[in-house]
């Protein structure tokens, strides 16, 4: 079974200064679900008046989709150097 | 099994015989062996059988002259497939105009692919054999870059 990822860690760095940002992604997953528990109602009259012109449906696969993609970024690493500058994204 | 036996030993007799240099002899010796290894495998092209493919990686290796100078780029980023996967699925979510529009563009660079006409089946088959993908190249400042997957 996947995981989802904990911690986004960002780091940029310049010729003189820099610095690093831990990010808490398991911090996002409790936020949306308020937020979606929040906007359901919302949610649920979008879906249905969309339905028929099959924009509600693409929007709950967008959101499915979404979740899917947050979902698989546990792993990713991103690691550039510029000469003395260093753009560095990974997700555990 | 017997065949290689008697090629190896054949080898070993023109050895002994000094029909063949040492070198000559690795060299048959190994060409034996690696050409019996294919045929053990049921004498088909097919790869060795990989562990599944977890991630794509791009590396960026710098000349080592530039990397002394301080003027080069160093790329090293690795993307889990089951994000290229997630990535790939949300591609027909776009609105039918739009992938009108991509077509049209891919046609125009020589692409001739129909988006709608990728069915998930072929998608997974795609990045199944993404797991033999293996990109090499050395650019002529001597820049390595490297397309693997893990």
């Amino acid at each position: 079974m996947r995981r989802p990822p904990m911690l986004m860690h960002v780091r940029i760095q310049d010729q003189n200064r820099g610095f690093g940002l831990w990010l808490p992604l398991f911090l996002v997953l409790p936020l949306a679900l308020v937020v979606l528990i929040i906007l359901s109602p919302l949610i649920f009259v979008a879906t249905a008046i969309l339905w028929p012109s099959s924009w509600g449906k693409r929007a709950m696969l967008s959101l499915k989709a979404a979740v899917e993609v947050f979902w698989s970024m546990r792993g990713l690493d991103v690691d550039c150097h510029s000469g003395r500058q260093c753009v560095s994204i990974s997700v555990v | 099994m017997t065949d290689k036996n008697d090629n190896k030993r054949r080898i070993l007799d023109m050895l002994a015989q000094n029909k063949i240099s040492v070198d000559d002899a690795y060299r048959l010796l190994s060409a034996v062996d690696s050409t019996e290894g294919g045929r053990e495998s049921g004498g088909r092209a097919e790869p060795a059988v990989k562990g599944k493919a977890k991630y794509l990686r791009v590396t960026v290796v710098p000349d080592p002259e530039s990397e002394r100078t301080g003027n080069y780029d160093r790329v090293n980023v690795r993307v889990p497939m089951s994000l290229i996967r997630a990535g790939i699925k949300l591609t027909t979510l776009i609105p039918s105009e739009a992938r009108d529009k991509v077509n049209l563009a891919l046609h125009e660079k020589g692409i001739n692919i129909d988006e709608r006409n990728l069915k998930p089946e072929e998608i997974e088959e795609l990045i199944g054999a993404l797991g033999d993908l293996e990109v090499d190249v050395v650019s002529k400042t001597g820049e390595k870059v490297k397309v693997f997957v893990e």
